[in-house]
């Protein structure tokens, strides 16, 4: 029985009894001892059984805790004999087998707990002493002996810690441009833009923020934006994209189709909106508005005409006034008329075109009246064709019906004869339908079930595209799954190494075994005794 | 030290002489009224209409106990010297008594008021600390960096201002080490000598 | 660690050997670490012959990929054998792989170092400067005969040359109060360096 005792005793103390250093077996418990390792056990295996540890001094209180306790342990489905009196006025059997079945009771994670505390708050109280400590070690050197407030330390110099600010700045990132889609020789990439990347004008990426304190921000935040971004997209094209059937860029290209339209349609839903509260005051103003305008070019339009037709004539005055005058004198020599100025020489000419455009416009009104004249022929031409068409049309058809006419006409002194001809041409031709609708049906059957089945294929092939489809997405789903699993039990795995070794090898454990071994042992000796018996 | 008084201070003050103690009790009161909370010019007024005199002479005399007390506040007069000094203005020995008794109740009232007057630069006040262990920023995961936040409160004339500072360990222990390094330095044989001197 | 896929392309032409020959990828992982650790500017670039072979997008590209992933690798504390599998998934090959380490492990604490000073920060105390005056008197007080100290700080601010002072007077008294005070902060630091 030591065994069995020995275990007992090791695990209440491990829950937390205040059980005497020489007390090695069950014999030695007094009730104060007995009390207090099952109100602790009761506690630890259901939170809501809150009993004194300690024995009252009232007889009666006494009592009450005893009956308590035992009414507890039968709950827990104790079923061996209990009451007051076992915690009370304990025997070791009896107490043998309560603290065997209570420890039995015991919540494993709870032994666990407390065998390998090791939570990630452990391990970071132990970094910060470690790193505390390594600090504290380390002597006050004046701040100007620092190189940017950093104290180096270590075997090799390689390990750091901060004393100090000095050329600490706060983030601040600058957008990055960089050369893209280089390594990826299935990609088109434009001459222009392949001459952009290879020349100066596209600097390297560390020659961009303005500071170089800023490299580092300016890179970190690059690099988070596009990751993020990628992964939206990727999100975005499992959802969605995958199942639309388009290629990654044809998604892209309607996405942004569709969301253009839908901005240029709230753009103009919105000005309509605008234009619809403000349109009554400022329709008219803004109609006569247009309508100055356009007068307003039509008149420059004209005087601009005019000016340039005065100011070429003008010039060909002034070039060749004297050939000019020249010329007009000999004209008005030669008509024996009085030398004219030049206003009447415009005057004349004026009313000479003036004369010209009066004969002009007779002209065209007389032609405009032929030309409706000639619509008119034309038309009524038309008219008369379609007349003959249709009357040969008619023509035809009465032709048709005086042969049909004559050759029952010719048919008719034979009568009985021909009636039973006309019958066996019915009967032949109405034979040579059946057949035809016969063979027709031949033909169709064959092409209709094939048509069905291709139907029916043609459905399941899309059915299976789209179970494919949510296959792919599953997987791709499983596929992120698994690696973040990867990722943390590689973590967990780091945390556990870490763990196992800053772990103290346990004695517990080989101590179990050790006893482990010892009972099995005494077992065969005993079952070697019981033979020989 | 003794307190030499003027002779105009002396011809102010001789108005007390000839009043009974009560009364001169009662200027005692006013006067030291007057260096705690300011002056009350009523009170000159009928005072003076009571005892038959002039206002500008209650008005001087209150002002000569005043200048009395505080000059020997000032020079922190012992109470001997204070007796003695007082003894030149030939008032009675139970007046003598009474300003004696009064002067010690007010002496420290009175040093403080003068000293609120003084020099003051802006002093410490009060230390608020906090330990910090910073364990990653934006750009750099995974750190442990303990540092220390501290919040020193300094006061000026009544008005109190706190500032905010932050340290590492070593500067901590560092700064620990050369204030006590200073607190040690008023026990230090030099310093007690000079403490001893300057009395 | 997350590297954007424009990165992990620029280093994925950093591990190509038709595009970035050996010698050049040596030089090119030297030059990127000087850069980011301030030692040399982007002229070694141009100053370098053994880069001559290299198409200049081409290396502006890799550069980028480059830089990323070193910052990034040390942002997140990566460690040598994921640093190597992601470059192995870059195809890179083992020689690349491991000149890379050894040049990474060697710069690994400067460029924490460097990471660290992106940060915002109070006054920070770096050192005390004190003064012990005896108070004699006054315009108004005589006698006062009080110890009284005056206390400098010196703090280094960000973005600031030099050192700014914080001054202020203690008596004897709020000395004690202000030495009690720092002695428990030490005391607790201690006590935290022992857990």
């Amino acid at each position: 029985m030591e065994e069995v005792d020995n275990i007992i005793i090791h695990t209440l103390r491990q829950i937390g009894c205040n059980l005497n250093e020489s007390v090695l077996s069950l014999k030695e418990f007094t009730t104060d001892n007995v009390i207090e390792a099952t109100s602790t056990c009761l506690r630890v295996i259901n939170d809501a059984n809150q009993f004194s540890r300690t024995l009252p001094p009232s007889m009666s209180a006494r009592f009450r805790l005893g009956t308590g306790l035992a009414q507890a342990c039968q709950e827990l489905g104790f079923n061996g004999v209990i009451g007051y009196q076992t915690f009370l006025y304990p025997t070791e059997g009896d107490i043998r087998t309560l603290f065997m079945f209570l420890v039995e009771r015991l919540p494993k994670e709870s032994a666990e707990a407390a065998d390998e505390p090791m939570g990630g708050a452990i391990l970071l109280n132990r970094r910060i002493a470690s790193e505390l400590s390594k600090i504290l070690a380390g002597t006050w050197i004046p701040p100007f002996c620092k190189r940017s407030g950093i104290c180096w330390s270590g075997k090799d110099g390689k390990t750091w810690h901060r004393e100090g600010v000095k050329g600490v700045h706060p983030f601040r990132s600058s957008p990055l441009k960089y050369p893209k889609g280089l390594g990826d020789l299935t990609r088109k990439i434009s001459k222009d833009a392949k001459q952009y990347y290879d020349s100066s004008a596209m600097p390297l990426i560390t020659s961009q923020p303005p500071s170089r304190h800023n490299i580092s921000d300016s890179i970190l935040e690059a690099n988070s934006l596009k990751v993020s971004s990628d992964m939206e997209w990727e999100n975005e094209w499992n959802h969605s994209g995958l199942a639309s059937g388009l290629t990654p860029e044809e998604y892209k290209a309607k996405k942004q189709e569709r969301l253009l339209k839908k901005l240029s349609k709230n753009i103009q839903a919105e000005v309509q909106k605008a234009n619809v509260e403000s349109s009554r005051l400022n329709k008219q103003d803004f109609n006569e508005m247009i309508r100055e305008i356009s007068e307003q070019n039509v008149s420059a339009g004209h005087e601009h005409v005019g000016s340039r037709f005065t100011r070429s004539e003008k010039l060909q005055f002034t070039q060749d006034e004297e050939k000019e005058l020249a010329a007009v004198a000999a004209m008005t020599e030669n008509a024996g008329a009085k030398i004219d100025t030049e206003e009447e020489i415009q005057a004349r000419r004026k009313e000479e075109i003036d004369a010209m455009q009066g004969r002009l416009t007779e002209l065209t009104s007389r032609l405009e009246g032929l030309e409706i004249d000639m619509r008119k022929f034309t038309a009524t031409v038309e008219q008369a064709q379609e007349q003959t068409e249709f009357l040969q049309r008619k023509n035809k058809e009465e032709e048709d019906a005086y042969k049909v006419r004559k050759r029952t006409a010719d048919l008719l002194p034979d009568a009985s004869n021909n009636i039973a001809k006309l019958e066996t041409v019915v009967e032949s031709s109405s034979t040579r339908l059946i057949t035809l609708a016969k063979q027709w049906e031949e033909h169709r059957k064959p092409l209709i079930e094939q048509y069905r089945e291709m139907k029916a294929l043609n459905s399941t092939r899309l059915s299976e595209a789209q179970k494919k489809i949510e296959q792919i997405r599953n997987l791709r789903e499983k596929m992120k799954e698994t690696v973040e699993e990867v990722r943390n039990r590689d973590d967990l795995l780091k945390d556990l190494v870490t763990e196992y070794q800053n772990m103290v090898k346990d004695v517990n454990r080989s101590a179990y075994t050790k006893r482990i071994l010892e009972i099995v042992a005494n077992i065969k000796k005993q079952k070697n005794d019981i033979d020989k018996v | 030290m003794l307190l030499i008084l003027s002779q105009e201070h002396k011809e102010h003050l001789r108005l007390l002489s000839d009043l009974q103690v009560e009364v001169a009790r009662e200027f005692c009161r006013i006067s030291l009224e007057f260096i705690l909370k300011g002056s009350n010019p009523k009170i000159y007024q009928t005072a003076a209409q009571k005892l038959g005199v002039q206002v500008n002479q209650v008005k001087q005399a209150v002002e000569g106990l005043v200048y009395l007390f505080n000059e020997s506040s000032r020079l922190m007069i012992g109470e001997i010297d204070f007796q003695d000094s007082v003894m030149t203005l030939g008032f009675s020995e139970e007046l003598n008594k009474l300003l004696l008794q009064l002067y010690l109740e007010n002496r420290n009232e009175i040093r403080r008021l003068l000293g609120e007057l003084s020099l003051e630069l802006s002093h410490y006040h009060n230390l608020e600390w906090r330990f910090d262990v910073q364990l990653a920023s934006r750009s750099l995961h995974h750190q442990t960096e303990p540092q220390i936040l501290l919040k020193l409160h300094t006061k000026r004339q009544g008005d109190t201002d706190s500032q905010i500072f932050q340290t590492d360990p070593v500067n901590l222990v560092h700064l620990t080490s050369e204030l006590e390094n200073a607190l040690a330095e008023m026990k230090t044989a030099h310093c007690r000598r000079i403490v001893r001197n300057i009395k | 660690m997350d590297i954007n896929h424009d990165a992990q392309e620029g280093l994925q032409l950093c591990g190509e050997s038709v595009r970035i020959p050996e010698k050049s990828f040596k030089k090119l992982v030297e030059i990127t670490f000087d850069i980011i650790l301030g030692k040399k500017d982007e002229t070694s670039f141009d100053a370098s012959n053994t880069l001559d072979s290299v198409n200049p997008g081409t290396l502006k590209e890799a550069y980028y990929g480059l830089v990323t992933l070193v910052i990034e690798a040390v942002k997140t504390d990566s460690s040598l054998t994921d640093i190597s599998s992601y470059l192995e998934e870059c195809k890179w090959d083992s020689d690349r792989i491991e000149y890379l380490n050894k040049v990474f492990s060697g710069t690994r604490p400067d460029i924490q170092a460097l990471l660290s000073s992106t940060r915002t920060v109070f006054p920070h105390i770096v050192d005390v400067d004190w003064r012990l005056d005896y108070y004699v008197k006054n315009k108004y007080l005589d006698k006062v005969n009080k110890p009284t100290y005056l206390i400098s700080l010196k703090t280094e601010e960000s973005n600031k040359n030099g050192y700014s002072d914080v001054e202020f007077s203690c008596s004897m008294e709020q000395l004690q109060d202000l030495v009690g005070k720092l002695k428990d902060a030490c005391k607790s630091l201690e006590k935290a360096s022992q857990m």
